[in-house]
């Protein structure tokens, strides 16, 4: 007889997308005590925009040194959908043309390659063509019977995103979106994930409706919205830091904590991108998501557990914490601005109003500093300093904790002035590591007393090839992880908090548009908001 | 790797002692520091001088400081404690040990034991290797202290180790060769460590090696470069049954066939005089340890010895879960990859819908990788197969800091199973 408990099982594993076979089967004896445990399941990987760019830099290379690695499981096929007309040979190549130029194991070494090549298909279609999709289904039908990737299904929406909405319904209505157990049959068939790419939506409003068009289609547990920034190491490594050592966390708050900065710096300009970039702009390109993201990261409280939910459950309560701001505050707490010609690493980059597809009188901003506050127990009172540029002297992020100064200049006396603050910088790229600066005495007679810096660096104590974020992300989003991966509402949260700023700038009520040379460290403004407040930006 | 192999490699290495190439990264090599008749504190002086930024350089040093006239970082994660038996097994522990610098910044003592009348008792060398790390200025060391022991100090090694060690950091034994089992010396060198690092493809006696060493009881464990050898293999096997299809065979396995290489009759050899080469002492050990991993993590037990140990292979009848299981050892005579390295491994199996065989064969530096089952034979791959160097094997190990319950478990049946085989009491 069956039992209610059974019925309401199969309804909710319905709607699980991470239900998978695996789970009703005993897990594998030979795999107890091997190292690669984080092994893909069989799968096939459609890649919707195949002959785009970021196939060839990124999605190839980072499948190849996923397979080197050993974490891709035999079964596991790629498909290219896109418009093109290509045959699968020539998909192949346009792959192996990537992994050639931009793996970090390169070139691919040609026994390797044609094995892996016979599990990568190309399918031509037109992304509106509901026939495109009908066939795409009975491809990935046949390929789960002949190559045993178990209806297991990974879409990467590699595609502008006025394309997304499109794809998503074509894809539910051939049937191609739902996952776990069939709910008329009983069987299962498989997962379906879908990675999404940056930037979801381009302000609150169209964000809000990417994510409906979405949700309409798929579970939110389905989706997995790619910030490449949170799959570096030291980003993972900040949660580590700081829960898996006893040393950090009973001073990472308000009490010992003064300010904490964080910097996306960039050393290139707008390069080929001016059309894209001059409708994006510094604030929607980097600080929605990139520089909110490590913030979040940076600043939760801990987890329950380290699970994805519980993770994005405590970023969420973080960027809850900021608060929208005011047009006023906007004018006060945001600089913005934007590079004149200049010098950077040696050559000469023209104003950004010169770039080619940028308009003439553009009011885009390059640069932004802002001043933010996190209204919780922790961090009331600390402020955040976030900036990020174009065409600043270094290409560097990273996050500086400026510790709070000692209670008594205990050493004034000597003649020796104030120390400097101590500071933690936990840098996210290019050199990954974490550096701490304290104050020494100089040896010898008398008190003299100087800066010192113990820097520990990936790269001087393992010195093992980091993987690529995509390479991480990918293998995650396969794996069913999505600990790494923004949610919808934490995605709607950082857009409630700029959009004010867009509405201000755009009304012409949040203070003008600086400008700084190129090679410079943003313009004065930026300084400016740090020296109100008795601080001073760092040189990373 | 043969001997001549490793002269060319040391005589390079002599050669290029100021500038290696390691892969991507430059090594910059101290000139060395060689003291004979010395003492331990000496030398524990010297070690200490190397990172300090005031001391004048020697010509041709490389400098302690880098553009920005900051220290070099040193980071270090572990000490290393190498017991050799002569000087040549010294150098040739250096050269491996060069390829594990660029992983694990580290120090590492190289202990010659001379034990007799000696007038004098310690010789030492010192040298630092580092590599630049990602061309910021950024270095990753690892210093390198020979000690040569004699007289009665050799049976007392621990305490000349003792004060050489970076504190708090772990410390990693590493016993290349045949470890001598019943040695104090032994004792109190793995006493000081938290981890024994052997070969145990060099165990002159295989049998009493092998169950030596499943009794030993370390804080962190065992580690065996043999094991690691391994990883590719079981790794590509436990792939076979991810798919929970596939997974259903496990079960039913009735036939396990390890072929393994063994060198070519030395009379098919070119160089009559040429000497072993290291760690073919005990060729079967890798067949053995694969065999005792599948038979522990399957629950099999032994049951009656078909055919017994002869030439290098035998034939074994156990007990699965289900099934009876055959399982054959088969040494196959061939000079193309190392002594002891596995060639093939099939796995039969009874599924209810009839046979399944699950097949990696090694084929140079590629493996085939098949199977046959449901009526499928469309997963075929081909996967890389580079017999790891030494070092990579060391790393390896070295990157584990706890012991391993499926080695421990495998290495136990490996002596069951080699019991069984010679027909001797397990």
């Amino acid at each position: 007889m069956a039992t209610p408990t059974v019925e309401a099982k199969v309804e909710r594993v319905d709607d699980d997308s991470r239900a998978s076979t695996a789970q009703t089967v005993r897990p594998n004896p030979l795999r107890e005590g091997l190292r690669l445990e984080r092994m893909a399941e069989p799968c096939t990987m459609v890649i919707c925009g195949a002959t785009g760019d970021l196939s060839e830099r990124k999605l190839g290379p980072a499948l190849y040194n996923t397979l080197l690695g050993g974490f891709l499981p035999p079964e596991f096929t790629v498909v290219g959908f896109a418009r093109r007309d290509l045959s699968d040979e020539d998909f192949r190549n346009h792959l192996l043309e990537g992994i050639n130029k931009h793996s970090r194991n390169k070139p691919a070494k040609p026994a390797i390659w044609e094995s892996f090549a016979r599990g990568i298909e190309y399918h031509r279609g037109d992304f509106d063509d509901p026939a495109a999709y009908v066939e795409l289904a009975k491809r990935l039908e046949r390929i789960d019977r002949d190559r045993g990737t178990a209806g297991n299904r990974l879409f990467y929406l590699a595609v502008p995103p006025n394309l997304y909405p499109e794809i998503v319904n074509q894809l539910d209505r051939a049937g191609l979106a739902a996952s776990g157990t069939h709910r008329r049959t009983g069987s299962n068939r498989g997962w379906t994930r879908v990675i999404v790419e940056k930037p979801f939506g381009y302000d609150l409003e169209s964000a809000r409706t990417l994510n409906r068009v979405i949700a309409e289609v798929f579970v939110e547990d389905q989706v997995y919205r790619i910030d490449h920034y949170l799959g570096k190491e030291t980003v993972q490594n900040l949660a580590v830091f700081r829960f898996g050592n006893g040393l950090f966390e009973p001073i990472w708050n308000r009490r010992y904590i003064d300010s904490v900065q964080i910097t996306v710096a960039e050393t290139v300009g707008v390069e080929g991108r001016g059309d894209f970039y001059d409708a994006t702009g510094a604030l929607r390109d980097i600080v929605q998501n990139h520089a909110l993201q490590l913030m979040a990261m940076f600043a939760i409280e801990p987890p329950v557990e380290f699970t994805a939910e519980d993770l994005r459950d405590e970023k969420l309560k973080v960027l809850r914490g900021v608060k929208p701001m005011s047009t006023a505050e906007v004018a006060t707490n945001m600089v913005r601005a934007q590079y004149v010609s200049g010098w950077v690493e040696g050559e000469r980059i023209s104003s950004y109003r010169d770039a080619p597809e940028v308009v003439p009188d553009s009011q885009t901003e390059t640069f932004v500093a802002m001043k933010l506050g996190i209204d919780s127990w922790r961090w009331a009172g600390v402020p955040f300093y976030l900036r990020t540029g174009k065409a600043l002297p270094s290409r560097v992020t990273e996050i500086a904790v400026q510790f709070k100064r000692a209670p008594l200049a205990l050493f004034a006396r000597a003649g020796v002035p104030q120390i400097d603050d101590n500071v933690l910088a936990i840098r996210v790229q290019p050199d990954e590591g974490i550096l701490l600066r304290f104050g020494a005495k100089v040896p010898g007679q008398g008190l003299q007393i100087r800066n010192v810096n113990m820097d520990f660096r990936y790269g001087s104590s393992f010195a093992v090839d980091s993987p690529d974020a995509y390479e991480t992300l990918i293998l995650d989003a396969m794996i069913g992880d999505a600990s790494l991966f923004t949610r919808d509402d934490e995605v709607e949260r950082a857009w409630e908090i700029l959009q004010p700023v867009l509405d201000a700038w755009q009304n012409g009520a949040g203070g003008p548009l600086h400008f700084y040379a190129a090679g410079s460290w943003g313009p004065p403004a930026a300084d400016e908001l740090l020296e109100r407040d008795g601080r001073a930006w760092r040189r990373p | 790797m043969t001997d001549p192999d490793i002269r060319a490699a040391l005589e390079e290495q002599t050669v290029h002692r100021r500038l290696m190439r390691f892969g991507e990264a430059e090594s910059l090599a101290t000139p060395m520091w060689e003291e004979r008749d010395t003492t331990i504190r000496a030398v524990a002086g010297h070690l200490a001088s190397l990172w300090d930024a005031t001391q004048p350089l020697e010509e041709g040093a490389a400098p302690t400081i880098t553009e920005k006239g900051l220290p070099h970082a040193r980071a270090s994660v572990l000490n290393l404690i190498v017991t050799v038996v002569d000087d040549p097994a010294a150098d040739r522990v250096v050269h491996t040990l060069m390829g594990l610098g660029v992983r694990h910044p580290s120090r590492a003592v190289v202990l010659v034991p001379e034990p007799g009348d000696a007038p004098l008792p310690l010789d030492a060398r010192i040298s630092t290797h580092c590599h630049d790390a990602s061309g910021g200025g950024d270095r990753i060391c690892y210093e390198e202290v020979v000690l040569t022991v004699r007289g009665e100090a050799a049976h007392h090694l621990s305490g000349i180790v003792a004060p050489l060690l970076i504190h708090d950091l772990p410390t990693h034994v590493w016993w290349p060769g045949d470890p001598p089992f019943n040695d104090p010396v032994f004792d109190q060198l793995i006493e000081f460590g938290d981890r024994l690092i052997v070969d145990s493809a060099d165990f002159v006696d295989l049998l009493g090696g092998l169950r030596r060493l499943a009794n030993l009881r370390r804080r962190s464990g065992v580690g065996d470069l043999t094991w690691e050898r391994l990883a590719w293999w079981q790794e590509l096997t436990a792939q076979f049954f991810d798919a929970p299809r596939f997974r259903r065979y496990l079960p039913n396995l009735s036939r396990l066939r390890i072929q393994y290489a063994v060198p070519p009759p030395a009379s098919s050899r070119h160089d009559e005089d040429e000497e072993v080469a290291p760690g073919v002492a005990a060729p079967m050990v890798q067949a053995l340890l694969y065999a005792g991993w599948i038979a522990t993590r399957l629950g099999w037990r032994r049951h009656r010895t078909v055919q017994p140990l002869d030439d290098a292979g035998f034939r074994l009848r156990l007990e699965g879960k289900h099934e009876m299981v055959d399982l054959l050892v088969e040494p196959v005579a061939t000079d193309a990859v190392r002594p002891g390295e596995l060639l093939s491994v099939r796995l039969r199996s009874l599924g209810e819908t009839g046979a399944a065989e699950f097949i990696v064969d090694r084929d140079g530096e590629d493996a085939m990788v098949a199977t046959n089952a449901d009526g499928m034979t469309a997963l075929l791959r081909r996967v890389s197969m580079d017999a790891p160097r030494e070092s990579e094997l060391l790393s390896s190990q070295l990157t584990v800091d706890r012991a391993d319950r499926v080695y421990e478990d495998a290495l136990r049946a490996a002596a069951i199973l080699l019991a069984s085989a010679r027909e001797v009491a397990a």
